[in-house]
């Protein structure tokens, strides 16, 4: 630095144009003394050699990499901005200039104002920017000059929704920037009327049009002209408007509420919306509609009061997002979804067992659900009290859990265990470990589903070090057992139950590789393997282990009442984990089939693995299977020892390809029997039993001979299953 | 014959080179006593960049750290808000006109005073 200022001293003198800015002086802060140096700056960058980068030991070529680039269409906002012809004027600039209406909107206006604005709030939910959205409405800029009280009422009650739903998503912290943008610019929303006033205010526009749409209604016997009929149904739409933004704005209010408690009055404001939705898809044609003149990447013909190129001067310097706002109509089913899942997740808390939960927080995302019905579930399963939905504290519904799942001795009441205090102590301690990697769990489910994948192995970790602490508790309760209690067992008890979600979790990632299509088919040999001779041979075995403790418990005599206990009464079995094990051997059983099919398809030369160079299946085995290093049990399979059990010369006589579809055949069908005795049946389940059913006959085809001089590798479709496909001949 | 010519050849060349050399030399410790300083540079479109230079290359291709936008020609009033960039790059063949702050070089001498200032 003091190099560059030593010679610019003597370099000073030279140059030939020197415009000193003075007036400039007097009234900028930071005070600049602006000296040309065109020529100079050219002269001298033309003496560098191509190639030559000049900059400081500092600067490198990766910062310049992130240099974003001037005058180029693709990354630079501004300069498109440049290239509008029209003027872009603020709210206050349109009211003066005549434009825009503060007062006296007729109900055309009103209402094509109303659904253009939802249309926006919609495109914003769906991960656009609120400065290109929302916002491009000016009259949310300054609600407080509109005359209009319907006008001011509605901006009001908007600016509030965004500010909420801003809130709760960004509490709830499951969304990633491709999701939303949780950006307010700087935007005032109203914060300084409260709920109730922004509320109040709606009512009574609402309850006037009302009374005004009764009065309108066609009297019996009388004749009515078309436009008094029109004006009814003005009168009504409008109404019927008003009182669903009412009814958005408090159901998302009744979500907030502490403990869950607001849960019932949702419910109630749900199906109010249900009703009004249709109403207003019928009434969205008689809004005022933009024009039809020509759009461009980010300007677009609008009605009045919007502005598409408002806030272009607050995007960020990255390269411009088009924002297409979605037609209203669109918007309205959009929100129609949004209601349905929302009723959807009012009716979670109803599933008491945690186990039960997650798995409907799983089916939950299966359907991709968007960003704030993910972020209303999140924040209902864990309230800021942090009770399990605002009721139990997480420790507490754990060991419900686990008491259901496993039914360790030290958790029941039978049990001599369970009023020791050092057991309690010992028990409490790993449980209240055990929320972290849990709660963790839960929260993955919230994340789109590209997002998952990385957050399942990720937990995985936490889990492995849980797995530990769990075997270490359950050898020093089986020590504590064993001198009460002589043929009772507490050895891996909550270890099982932590290794069936440990394996849950490595299942979950295996499978997302699926629905994100990222394994090629010749990869699904290996990927098959693994899913049906560990991970869900694992599962059914854990399984297995958790339900014999299970019948153990309620066979177990009970220590507390020693008198009674000689009583032996054949009940039936209360507590069962019997479906669970169903599905997951049938889970097996079905990747049991595509493993041999896969394999079969090989043999008869139908699936080749492709030849590229520097292929290495070995690095690309390892690398799928990558984050299950991190787990000690089950413990990581490495490639060669997956070669070597796979390897088919190890059976005697070789098995041929033939053979090999006739287990695979055998395996299908196996997984249909367990699916059908499956109750009760939900709709993926019977989707499973046609997908098994359908492998099964096409295995039996092929043993048969179908096709068999084709060589063309077969189809596997997932259109039915993200998971599992259905094999078709080619 | 041939042969002597390629030498005389490279010979001029080397010479070339040599006073080459010196004016790249030269025009290298002139770009240098700029970096890290504020500059301002005028676009093609009429946009006004301030920031501070950091890199440029025999295009004259510029990057500007901590950039910021403005629209109207610097002088007009009343002041707009500029529009914050960060990293840009200007291609060479849209720069019209760069300028350097100077109050820096100017304020040297009082560069004691500026410590005691921070």
């Amino acid at each position: 630095m003091l190099n560059a200022c030593c010679g610019l001293n003597v370099k000073k003198e030279k140059f030939s144009i020197m415009s000193v800015d003075n007036d400039s002086e007097s009234q900028d802060c930071p005070k600049f003394k602006w000296v040309d140096i065109t020529k100079d700056f050219f002269a001298a960058s033309s003496q560098l050699q191509l190639g030559e980068l000049l900059h400081d030991t500092s600067f490198g070529l990766f910062e310049a990499m992130s240099a974003i680039e001037m005058m180029d269409p693709k990354m630079d906002a501004g300069m498109l901005c440049n290239q509008i012809k029209r003027k872009v004027l603020t709210l206050e600039q349109c009211v003066e200039e005549g434009s825009v209406k503060v007062s006296g909107l007729d109900y055309q206006e009103l209402i094509g104002i109303m659904d253009a604005t939802l249309a926006c709030m919609v495109t914003w939910i769906e991960g656009h920017s609120l400065a290109q959205t929302v916002f491009t409405n000016l009259y949310l800029h300054n609600p407080y000059i509109i005359e209009d009280r319907c006008l001011k009422a509605f901006c009001i009650i908007m600016l509030k929704t965004v500010d909420h739903i801003r809130e709760r998503v960004n509490r709830a912290g499951t969304v990633e920037e491709e999701d939303f943008q949780p950006m307010s610019y700087g935007f005032k929303m109203a914060g300084d009327v409260t709920v109730t006033r922004a509320l109040g205010m709606v009512k009574e526009v609402e309850e006037e049009l009302g009374k005004l749409s009764k009065n309108t209604r066609s009297k019996p016997g009388e004749e009515r002209s078309e436009s008094q009929e029109l004006q009814h149904q003005l009168v009504t739409a409008l109404h019927v408007r008003l009182r669903f933004y009412k009814l958005f704005y408090s159901m998302l209010q009744s979500f907030a509420k502490e403990k869950c408690e607001g849960l019932s009055t949702a419910q109630k404001q749900l199906t109010q919306i249900v009703e009004l939705i249709p109403l207003m898809k019928s009434s969205v044609p008689l809004g005022i509609q933009e024009g039809s003149s020509a759009a461009s990447k980010n300007d677009y013909p609008t009605i009045m009061g919007f502005e598409p190129l408002i806030n272009q001067r607050l995007l960020p310097p990255t390269f411009p997002r088009y924002t297409i706002i979605k037609p209203r109509l669109d918007s309205l089913d959009y929100i129609g979804v949004l209601v349905q899942t929302l009723q959807g997740v009012t009716t979670v808390p109803e599933l008491a067992s945690l186990h039960n939960t997650l798995e409907a927080f799983m089916d939950f995302s299966k359907s991709s659900p968007c960003v704030l019905s993910r972020s209303l579930l999140q924040l209902m399963l864990l309230p800021p009290n942090r009770r399990v939905f605002g009721q139990q504290s997480v420790v507490d519904a754990l060991k419900d859990t686990v008491r259901a799942f496993i039914a360790p001795p030290a958790l029941s009441p039978k049990s001599s265990l369970y009023n020791s205090s050092v057991a309690k102590e010992y028990v409490d301690a790993l449980m209240s470990r055990a929320a972290r990697p849990l709660c963790t769990m839960f929260q993955v489910t919230g994340h789109n589903r590209a997002r998952q994948r990385d957050k399942w192995a990720h937990v995985l970790e936490d889990l492995s070090n849980l797995q530990e602490e769990a075997d270490k508790v359950d050898a020093f309760l089986h020590s504590m057992l064993v001198k009460t209690e002589r043929n009772r067992n507490h050895l891996a008890c909550f270890g099982t139950w932590v290794l069936y979600h440990t394996l849950n979790a490595m299942i979950n990632y295996t499978l997302s590789g699926f629905e994100l299509e990222l394994y090629a088919i010749f990869e699904y040999q290996y990927v098959y393997w693994y899913l049906y001779e560990l991970l869900y041979a694992w599962l059914v075995s854990t399984l297995h282990r958790a339900d014999s403790f299970l019948l153990e418990a309620e066979n177990a005599p009970d220590m507390t009442q020693k008198g009674r206990s000689s009583k032996k009464k054949k009940k039936k079995r209360t507590r069962t984990l019997t479906r669970e094990l169903t599905i997951a051997q049938a889970y097996q059983q079905m990747f049991g089939g595509y493993y041999k099919a896969v394999v079969a398809f090989q043999l008869c030369g139908k699936l080749k693995e492709p030849k590229f160079r520097f292929d290495n299946e070995e690095v690309r085995y390892s690398h799928r299977f990558a984050p299950f290093a991190a787990v000690l049990t089950p413990p990581f399979v490495q490639y060669a020892q997956y070669k070597e059990t796979s390897d088919l010369n190890r059976y005697e006589p070789v098995p041929t390809s033939q053979e090999m579809f006739g287990s695979a055949c055998k395996c299908f069908c196996q997984a249909k029997e367990l699916l059908d005795s499956v109750s009760p049946q939900s709709e993926e389940i019977q989707t499973m039993i046609k997908i098994a059913k359908t492998n099964f006959v096409v295995m039996k085809l092929v043993v048969g001979g179908h096709k068999g001089d084709s060589k063309d590798p077969p189809d596997f479709d997932f259109s039915q299953h993200k998971v599992l496909p259905v094999i078709k001949l080619v | 014959m041939a042969g002597d010519a390629d030498e005389q050849e490279a010979q001029d060349g080397g010479q070339n080179k040599l006073v080459d050399e010196e004016q790249r030399k030269e025009s290298r410790l002139t770009l240098e006593q700029w970096l890290n300083k504020s500059m301002r540079i005028k676009m093609t479109d009429g946009r006004t960049l301030v920031g501070v230079f950091l890199c440029t290359d025999c295009d004259c291709n510029i990057i500007m750290g901590s950039c910021e936008e403005y629209l109207k020609p610097p002088d007009c009033l009343p002041k707009e808000d500029p529009r914050i960039l960060g990293l840009a790059m200007i291609p060479g063949k849209h720069v019209i006109s760069i300028e350097i702050d100077e109050t820096a070089s100017q304020e040297e001498g009082n560069v004691g005073q500026l410590v005691q200032q921070y």
